[in-house]
């Protein structure tokens, strides 16, 4: 179990770093160079100077690499140039991530509830009508876009209805717990939604899987009732498969974050990078892109083990090879 | 028994044949794909759709970027229905600058829809050439360091990859290089490379797959060169589960080039585009003006829905077998 962890860990750590290659090099891409572009029409020589050396544009690019690299590994990601000039991009991550890790926490936290009832009572009930309406419901859930489904939703709680929690906006949880989650609510139905019906999809298509295999047969051949520790045992197998999907989706919550972040507006991580890129920020880009990055390898790297754990056979054909 | 019976028996009644259909597999998966209701719907959606984008400049009754007056003692958006000042009637509404919505609408269909082609296109060559040399060189240091770079493309979430690069390159047209690109075409290619590599992942376990097959040592035998074979033979069987992969793919690749218009970093006003009208209606919805998000949303959701069908139906009549057992 522990060369399988040690395994796993060697092996996020160069992608790790090829990432972080490619973050690093993105500022590069800018067209004429990133000071030019950060300063805009005024061009005065000694302040584009001064930024490039600050920012270590005169550096050779490995040296500069190691250098932000070397730094970030500490912490610092260096500082927002545009949106806060001379605030520590850590120092705006602290503040911000608290809301979007809440919100991807409570979008899958939804999207769960509804997903595994609803895809284990769709395989149950293989092609009867539950199963079509849930199939039906989980397609169009994959294909609406969640900005149309915020707007939508707004619209009619928020304007139609008139409820004031379902306006958008944010309060901390500090200022009161119940008003905090009764207005992440909306936000993380719609980023939860797209979610939550890929979840169904995958854990109906494995539960069948699964009742289909000999055991679950020779069980009912024998007569053991349906509604006993087969039908458990099947909900156990089939949720295995489903593990590997809640850890992909974490990059797809943290990307979702973005978009529903800016239609309620919330001031999460997803906004910020917005405003990155508008405000043309490099190092709050980079410092975002970055840590989504490794939260999601991370997170990648924990699912992995839990995997192992829960299904050995993945451990040993690791261990085997 | 003696064995003369045997020898004088005809041949059918040894192997009695049963009038079998012999089907090509295009006609085969049309078989397949017919039956599927669901999936026929979703050809229907896209190919409707795929209409409109040809169609739009002829249905759209305006044209898309003229504003016309509101009527004395009203205000812009108009509610469906309802006429300008110069009596020009607004079907589905009109936006907060007295356009029409539906010629907006329509012509916004046949934007995202030239993009997600394109898009689509680009990353198709450029995943089908990772995956096919990749799989061809399978096990060498080339495969090792194609499905690296493609392992560490999908450590970024998709949306976050493309907002970085478009980040990186600033919004509106651009150069990239020596070379300025427009602001449509440069979209498409950073879409495009961060989804090249899920059809690098596809292309090369479906070429290793082809690879094992007979014909591939039959046609090294016969003194084909790599390059022969993995273009003659072996690409023509990668066809079928690349449109598969294609159709899905082009499903999220119309949400992230939506997407990407609605937070303003996709294509710029005025030109029409589904995501940007959405972006707008967020200021009108406390006036009430339902129709200004409905009608870009349902469209961009009946797109995207088509695709969905349409990829999951294709996906099923092109593999039967494991369909019936799992069908979603």
């Amino acid at each position: 179990m522990g060369i399988y962890i040690l395994k796993r860990l060697l092996l996020a750590v160069p992608t790790l770093v090829a990432a972080s290659i490619i973050i690093f090099l993105l500022i590069h891409l800018a067209p004429g160079g990133p000071v030019r572009v950060m300063l805009g029409p005024m061009q005065d020589p000694a302040l584009v100077e001064k930024l490039r050396h600050q920012l270590g544009l005169d550096l050779p690019l490995h040296q500069q690499y190691l250098r932000w690299a070397g730094k970030a590994l500490q912490g610092d990601l260096g500082i927002s140039v545009t949106i806060q000039r001379g605030a520590p991009v850590t120092e705006l991550l602290r503040q911000r991530y608290g809301v979007t890790l809440q919100l991807a926490a409570l979008s899958m936290v939804i999207a769960l509830l509804i997903a595994i009832p609803t895809g284990i009572t769709s395989a149950l009930h293989q092609n009867k009508i539950a199963d079509h309406l849930s199939r039906l419901v989980a397609m169009v859930g994959v294909s609406v876009p969640n900005f149309f489904l915020g707007i939508m939703l707004i619209l009619v709680l928020g304007v139609f209805l008139k409820q004031p929690w379902a306006t958008g906006g944010y309060v901390p949880p500090e200022e009161g717990l119940k008003e905090n989650l009764i207005r992440m609510l909306l936000p993380a139905i719609a980023l939860g939604t797209a979610y939550s019906a890929i979840v169904m999809r995958m854990l109906r298509s494995s539960m069948l899987d699964v009742m289909s295999q000999d055991y679950v047969r020779t069980a009912k051949a024998m007569g053991i009732g349906w509604g006993s520790t087969v039908r458990r045992d099947i909900v156990k197998n089939a949720l295995i498969p489903v593990i590997t999907v809640i850890g992909n989706s974490v990059g797809y919550l943290l990307g979702g974050s973005i978009v529903t972040e800016t239609i309620f507006r919330m001031p999460g991580v997803g906004r910020l990078v917005i405003t990155g890129v508008f405000r043309r920020d490099y190092p709050v880009i980079q410092g975002i892109v970055l840590s989504i990055v490794i939260i999601r390898i991370g997170i990648n790297l924990v699912v992995d083990i839990l995997y192992s754990i829960v299904d050995p056979r993945i451990r040993y054909g690791a261990e085997g090879e | 028994m003696s064995t003369t019976d045997v020898a004088q028996t005809p041949p059918e009644v040894i192997a009695p044949t049963v009038e079998r259909e012999h089907r090509g597999l295009l006609a085969e998966v049309w078989h397949n794909f017919k039956k599927n209701r669901l999936s026929l719907t979703g050809g229907v959606i896209v190919i409707t759709f795929v209409v409109v984008a040809i169609l739009a400049p002829l249905l759209a009754p305006y044209n898309p970027v003229v504003q016309w007056d509101a009527p004395p003692g009203e205000h812009h958006p108009l509610a469906p229905m309802s006429r300008s000042e110069e009596g020009k009637l607004f079907l589905l509404g009109s936006d907060k600058f007295g356009r029409d919505i539906l010629s907006r609408a329509l012509y916004g269909v046949r934007t995202l829809l030239q993009l997600a082609a394109i898009s689509i296109a680009f990353a198709l060559v450029l995943g089908i050439l990772m995956g096919a040399v990749a799989g061809y060189n399978r096990g060498t240091w080339i495969d090792e360091l194609i499905m690296r770079l493609v392992d560490i493309m999908l450590s970024f979430p998709t949306l976050v990859l493309a907002i970085a690069l478009l980040g990186a390159f600033g919004i509106g047209k651009t150069e990239i290089g020596p070379i300025e690109v427009s602001n449509m075409l440069k979209i498409a290619i950073v879409i495009a490379v961060t989804y090249s590599p899920r059809f690098a992942r596809v292309m090369r376990g479906v070429v290793l797959q082809e690879m094992s097959e007979d014909y591939v040592d039959a046609a090294k035998m016969a003194g084909g060169s790599g390059w022969q074979i993995l273009t003659r033979e072996i690409l023509v069987n990668t066809i079928p589960p690349l449109i598969v992969q294609a159709s899905l793919m082009t499903a999220t690749t119309v949400l992230t080039s939506a997407s990407l218009s609605f937070l303003g970093l996709g294509l710029q006003p005025p030109r029409p585009s589904l995501g940007i009208m959405l972006n707008e209606a967020r200021d009108y919805l406390f006036l009430g003006a339902w129709w200004y998000p409905l009608v870009p949303g349902v469209f961009i959701l009946l797109i995207i829905l088509g695709f969905n069908l349409l990829g999951d139906g294709l996906r099923d009549s092109l593999d039967p077998r494991q369909a019936r057992r799992t069908r979603v």
